[in-house]
């Protein structure tokens, strides 16, 4: 039976992991001036994180992600700059839109598989459409929105801690509650999962609002951060590409999966970036191909089938 | 217990129910029989909501299931397997068994205690940590029943439980099922190609043929019904 001592030590470990995420981004201010890395990285956790509540947890491959982030971003600017909110409560509004959009998007949840997928990637096309329709004096137009006002990199760098800390709550409260069991059940057969009892409508949705919320906020810090927003960059499908090689890296429908794919990945990318700039993404696409042939669970999903008797363990 | 009256499906123009009227007194099980195409299947999705009925009523304990859909059937205790079994493939078998309980109001200690006995009734609890797509087909077929009845549901649909079950997980599951009345209460609706786990397991009898009964009754009335042994048994 499982009982309680493998329980415990399952919660153990993701507290660890927690622990270990929280303590090392609080202090790395006090240890460098450069930030620029741990900020990314905190960056690709979440968004690699709040895919897998999507992705690795409901079952739905969204390849318009970007939309979340791009939507957010552009809310942070437009609340900021042309209706002169503060910047938390921009961001507030990013997070808030990120919901919104997630809520009009809703009705494509009953597709499923790669008609989802191609639905949502076409949305994202036709939210940066709309964004680009917009009066230019709200947007910026082509050139964008700046937001030198409020540069604080030391501010915005928190403001994504904060985030990461809601992120790893959410994480926490999606994947060991019963919505989360829930979910699983949904990923692996929507049908069976209704015949024993599970509300499929409102338990995606759980996951979805979730998955669209979090990049949203990411888009509104980072604007913060770079303060620069403009319709390549807020909408460059490389954004969803990145969050789906992270979090497949790593393994998803695992807590742990998302950041410990994330974290190595982000690592390697950057490595690359700076021993030869001219090669990163070529390298960098080898690398990806590599681990996806060799394994594609994922780095825990591959420990966790060799080592099956400590499955019950990993978060 | 379950009531069924004139319940009819259509598929556009092609009637795969015509007109069904059968009950299922508590505590027994129900054999149905009938070739491919003759309407089973159908007849359990009609029961827990994965299809709406065409017209009819479904009623379990008085009360009419017609319009209600799969998870709303289930809370009303109608719990079913499927022909080709449909286990959640990357969760344990542990956490599969989870999933009929989310929404039943139970400590801890009795979740686990109903799980535990009946993943060992169906002798699948020293594999509990495995996912359900290490096991093999027969032994998913005990999953999904023993997925099934930790919910304490009141009606079971069982949709070809021995098909592609090797000769002694069936000699199990049959043990499993024809104990099931007796220790839970509960009444069984079989549907089956395999004659000899029919009679042997049921009360009572219903013979389908395109949508209709031919022939109800015990095995030895059904296998004697001359419209039966024609458009069934052959021979």
């Amino acid at each position: 039976m499982e009982n309680a001592r493998d329980s415990r030590v399952r919660v153990m470990v993701w507290a660890g992991v927690v622990a270990a995420l929280t303590l090392g981004f609080a202090i790395v201010p006090f240890l460098t001036d450069n930030l620029s890395f741990m900020f990314y990285m905190m960056l690709w956790i979440i968004m690699a994180s709040a895919f897998n509540f999507v992705a690795g947890l409901a079952g739905y491959m969204p390849f318009g992600y970007v939309a979340f982030y791009g939507v957010g971003a552009y809310a942070t600017g437009i609340l900021y700059k042309t209706l002169e909110f503060p910047i938390p409560l921009a961001l507030i509004g990013a997070g808030l839109t990120g919901a919104t959009v997630g809520l009009l998007l809703a009705p494509t949840l009953r597709l499923r598989g790669v008609y989802f997928g191609i639905v949502s990637l076409a949305l994202a096309m036709a939210a940066k459409l709309t964004i680009s329709l917009m009066p230019a004096d709200l947007t910026g137009g082509s050139l964008g929105l700046i937001l030198s006002s409020a540069n604080d990199p030391l501010a915005a760098y928190y403001a994504m801690f904060v985030v990461l800390l809601l992120l790893l709550a959410t994480a926490t409260w999606l994947s060991m509650s019963r919505t989360g069991t829930a979910l699983r059940a949904i990923r692996d057969d929507q049908e069976a999962a209704a015949v024993v009892g599970v509300n499929v409508v409102s338990t995606r949705m759980k996951a979805w609002i979730s998955a669209a919320v979090f990049p949203a906020l990411v888009g509104g810090v980072e604007a913060w951060y770079t303060n620069a927003i403009d319709l390549e960059s807020s909408f460059n499908l490389l954004i969803t590409a990145k969050s789906i090689v992270y979090a497949m890296a790593g393994g998803l429908g695992y807590l742990v999966g998302p950041i410990l794919g994330s974290g190595l990945l982000y690592g390697v990318d950057q490595l690359i970036w700076r021993q030869f700039p001219t090669l990163n993404l070529l390298l960098l696409g080898v690398i990806i191909v590599l681990l996806m042939l060799m394994l594609p669970r994922g780095i825990v999903g591959a420990f966790a089938q060799r080592f099956s008797k400590l499955r019950k363990y990993i978060p | 217990m379950l009531r069924i009256e004139g319940l009819r499906k259509n598929f556009g123009g092609l009637k795969a129910l015509d007109g069904l009227d059968f009950e299922v007194p508590p505590r027994s099980i129900l054999g149905v029989l009938g070739m491919n195409g003759s309407g089973k299947t159908t007849m359990l999705n009609c029961i827990n909501g994965v299809y709406i009925a065409s017209s009819g009523s479904i009623q379990l304990d008085g009360k009419e299931l017609t319009g209600l859909k799969p998870a709303q059937i289930f809370d009303r205790g109608v719990g079913r397997t499927f022909q080709v079994p449909r286990v959640f493939s990357r969760m344990t078998l542990w956490d599969n068994l989870a999933v009929p309980l989310l929404s039943r109001s139970m400590t801890r200690a009795e979740r686990d205690e109903i799980r535990a006995t009946w993943l060992k009734k169906v002798h699948l609890f020293d594999l509990r940590h495995n996912y359900a797509e290490e096991l093999s087909g027969g032994q998913q077929k005990l999953l999904e029943l023993a997925r099934i009845m930790v919910s304490r549901p009141k009606l079971v649909l069982l949709d070809e439980p021995f098909a592609g079950v090797n000769p002694t997980l069936s000699r199990l599951l049959i043990d499993v099922i024809r104990d099931m009345p007796g220790e839970t209460g509960c009444s069984v609706v079989l549907v089956s190609h395999d004659l000899t786990s029919i009679y042997e397991l049921s009360h009572d009898i219903i013979v389908m043929h395109e949508g209709r009964i031919l022939a109800r009754g015990d095995a030895e009335t059904v296998q004697s019904n001359p419209d039966v042994v024609e458009a069934y048994l052959g021979a």
